[in-house]
């Protein structure tokens, strides 16, 4: 805990960005866009090699002699860092940890596609030997399997990629690799990064952590075996991407801390693509630290993707996660002013979507029964209420850390700059790099097939005058929503994703609608580069709060028989707290704010299917 | 930076709350059908209707038909001013920061 006075501390990088002559610096940048000159597609390997952004880390990991967890695989990266760096722990050790966890549960969590165990194996035999270099120094991650990883197969859950294996790492990855990480595995995602984790034909892969038996509760996508790997114990942090809440959706369903970086601020590069306007990679991890090391690894500048360049310096993350103490009390790092939008803490009305829901109209699934809906209807009440009481209780912390909390306006036009039609305008983007797979064969779609068409109906005119849209909201934001504040909540990820803004999912709180436990989540964005500023926030919630502490209680879940023993009562900390953020939602797009499932609870092999409605209806 | 002006404040405007188009189905599928023609995507390889299929050719036409009754007349309904909103493909992208790297 820093203990330094409030202005003796560096500010935050928001404090260095001018948001009027950001601006005036886009339009400047949108007639080299669209003249053709600045934004050519990468076509080689990155050049880039990172040396943890500057950043060593040893000063601000935790003092090893207070880390009192006795399993390895329960350590935040800080941690187990923190053991590394002293000796008291070897990176075999934590290694053999993730490994016998992935050997016992993933056959139940299926958040992995591939184990890549040898390679880890040898890795971390030799940096046990070697001098320690860093907060990853040694550690586990599960990386999303649409990051390029050099010799080993990176599929993105399709057919189109079924196998692929790269020649080179994706630059977010090779940073991590260079700062000493260990490749533990790809995990599974929806196909392509749409939806929560399903094969091709739309079968539910990986599950939630906090539901292990109950595949209707979704893990979050399409970032999903990410989440759920880090959520389970199988690795100590992850990598996803973000189009449309794949990040914060997934943490925010299992509990995690998860940071979408502002567009740039990681490089694409080596990253297969869904909307190449929107793809953010970033981190899902447990705690805002880790995230603040993860970012710290990844993030700068790549030769290789344009956007990265001629930004704002990377600022030390590490020191932004550090709260400081006045006069005893945890406080905020920077002053800060959290924005609330009108209605944030009150319940949220019922909607009903998806297959049997008031918009369905056909497809695999089959119609819903007024039983079934009423119950569905009755848990999203409940929960609903759990997520306004959590709120408030989350906005009381932060005025007790120091905060000012004011209701903002949004801006004009709000609602129909950041609605469903206006999300469609990425779609053209997420046609236009597979164009020749779709004139091969659209079976190659699966179930994901329907956006990738209809990005082929949009046209051009109404295309750029979308693009213009994007602008206007960023103005917008910028003029309107950051005049009054610093960090503001947000209920969905979209208006964000679509401006390319950074956002952080953080854990608030449990409620048990279903009958068994699981997570609410609170969600900020920030101004453009305010990475920093939302990793302080969040840090000093969590410095005064516990809910990230806590893990899904899957001690029963492998053994044979168990799928009645995760329920509730059995986690820790059940129904306290604070709340909210996004429902367990669905993937990109699909789900933010949406009950998923429902329906009879079905066994661990029966994982029920991903009809091609949510697609049309959410995923677009 | 130069002075906005008034009309600046609001550039766009909402010409109408809920687009429609008066376009049958049978119209919608026949310009579909053509733009993907035209593109060289073929749907004919998907069956007609199969509920247990992972798309059919029924539910991606329903699907492509919604999008195009929605999406395109909502966009053409809002009416920036075109001088002061340029289209911004990275709206988050560049930055004129103080400090500068890369």
């Amino acid at each position: 805990m820093s203990r330094s006075a409030p202005e003796r501390v560096a500010p935050p990088t928001d404090r260095l960005v001018d948001r009027r002559l950001f601006l005036e610096r886009m339009a400047a940048l949108t007639a080299a866009v669209t003249t053709g000159g600045a934004l050519a597609p990468p076509t080689a390997e990155a050049a880039v090699r990172t040396t943890f952004g500057g950043v060593r880390g040893r000063a601000l990991l935790p003092d090893s002699r207070g880390v009192q967890e006795s399993e390895p695989w329960r350590l935040t990266v800080a941690e187990a860092a923190a053991l590394i760096r002293d000796g008291k722990l070897s990176p075999v050790e934590l290694l053999d940890a993730h490994l016998a966890r992935i050997a016992r549960l993933d056959g139940l969590l299926m958040a992995f596609n591939t184990v890549t165990e040898e390679l880890a194996r040898d890795a971390a035999r030799r940096l046990a030997d070697a001098e320690w270099s860093g907060p990853l120094h040694g550690i586990p991650l599960a990386i999303k399997d649409n990051y390029y990883t050099a010799g080993v197969r990176t599929t993105a859950n399709s057919h189109i990629y079924a196998d692929f294996v790269p020649d080179f790492d994706a630059t977010a990855w090779a940073r991590l690799r260079d700062a000493v990480a260990v490749l533990l595995g790809k995990t599974q995602m929806g196909p392509l990064a749409t939806s929560r984790a399903t094969t091709h034909d739309g079968e539910n892969t990986t599950v939630n952590a906090w539901a292990p038996h109950d595949p209707s509760v979704s893990p979050g996508g399409s970032s999903s075996g990410s989440a759920t790997s880090v959520a389970a114990g199988l690795a100590c942090s992850s990598t996803g991407t973000q189009t449309g809440g794949s990040i914060t959706n997934p943490s925010s369903a299992q509990g995690l801390t998860g940071l979408k970086p502002t567009m740039g601020r990681v490089a694409l590069h080596g990253i297969i693509p869904l909307t190449y306007t929107r793809d953010h990679p970033g981190p899902l991890a447990r705690d805002a630290r880790d995230a603040a090391i993860m970012l710290q690894a990844m993030a700068g500048p790549d030769p290789a993707d344009p956007r990265t360049l001629g930004l704002p310096p990377v600022p030390d993350y590490l020191r932004a996660a550090e709260p400081v103490e006045r006069s005893g009390r945890i406080q905020l790092r920077w002053p800060t002013t959290i924005g609330v939008p009108p209605g944030y803490t009150e319940v949220a009305e019922t909607r009903e979507r998806g297959p049997g829901g008031a918009g369905a109209r056909g497809g695999r699934g089959a119609a819903m029964s007024e039983e079934e809906r009423e119950k569905r209807r009755r848990i999203f009440q409940e929960r609903a209420r759990a997520e306004a009481e959590a709120r408030k209780k989350m906005l009381s912390t932060f005025q007790d850390l120091g905060a000012r909390v004011v209701e903002i306006e949004l801006p004009e036009e709000w609602e129909v700059l950041t609605s469903w039609n206006f999300n469609n305008v990425r779609l053209p983007e997420r046609s236009e790099p597979f164009l020749d797979v779709l004139r091969r064969d659209v079976r190659l779609f699966g179930v994901s097939l329907s956006p990738w068409i209809n990005g082929l109906l949009l046209p051009g005119a109404e295309y750029l005058r979308g693009q213009r849209a994007k602008l206007l909201l960023l103005r917008r934001v910028l003029e309107g929503v950051f005049s009054q504040c610093d960090v503001v909540a947000q209920t969905s990820p979209i208006p964000f994703d679509m401006i390319g803004l950074p956002l952080m999912a953080f854990p608030i709180g449990f409620e048990s609608s279903r009958g068994f436990v699981l997570p609410m989540a609170g969600l900020f964005g920030g101004m453009p580069y305010a990475e920093d500023r939302l990793i302080s926030v969040v840090a000093a919630f969590q410095a005064a709060t516990d809910f990230h502490r806590r893990r899904p209680p899957l001690s029963e879940a492998a053994e044979p028989g168990g799928s009645e023993g995760v329920g509730a009562g059995e986690a820790p900390g059940g129904g306290e707290g604070v709340g909210r953020g996004e429902a367990a939602g669905g993937g990109e797009a699909p789900g933010a704010g949406e009950i998923p499932g429902g329906g009879e609870i079905p066994g661990a092999r029966d994982r029920g299917r991903m009809d091609v409605w949510d697609i049309m209806l959410e995923g677009q | 930076m130069p002075e906005r002006r008034t009309r600046d404040r609001n550039p766009g405007q909402v010409t109408q709350e809920r687009p429609t188009t008066d376009l049958s189905d049978e119209e919608l599928n026949a310009y579909i059908l053509t733009r993907l023609r035209a593109a060289g995507v073929d749907l004919g390889v998907l069956p007609e209707d199969d509920p247990d299929a992972p798309a059919d050719r029924r539910r991606i036409l329903a699907s492509a038909r919604r999008f195009l009754r929605a999406t395109p007349p909502a966009i053409r309904g809002f009416a920036p001013d075109v001088q002061e909103v340029p289209p911004a493909m990275y709206p988050a992208a560049w930055s004129p920061a103080l400090g500068r790297e890369g």
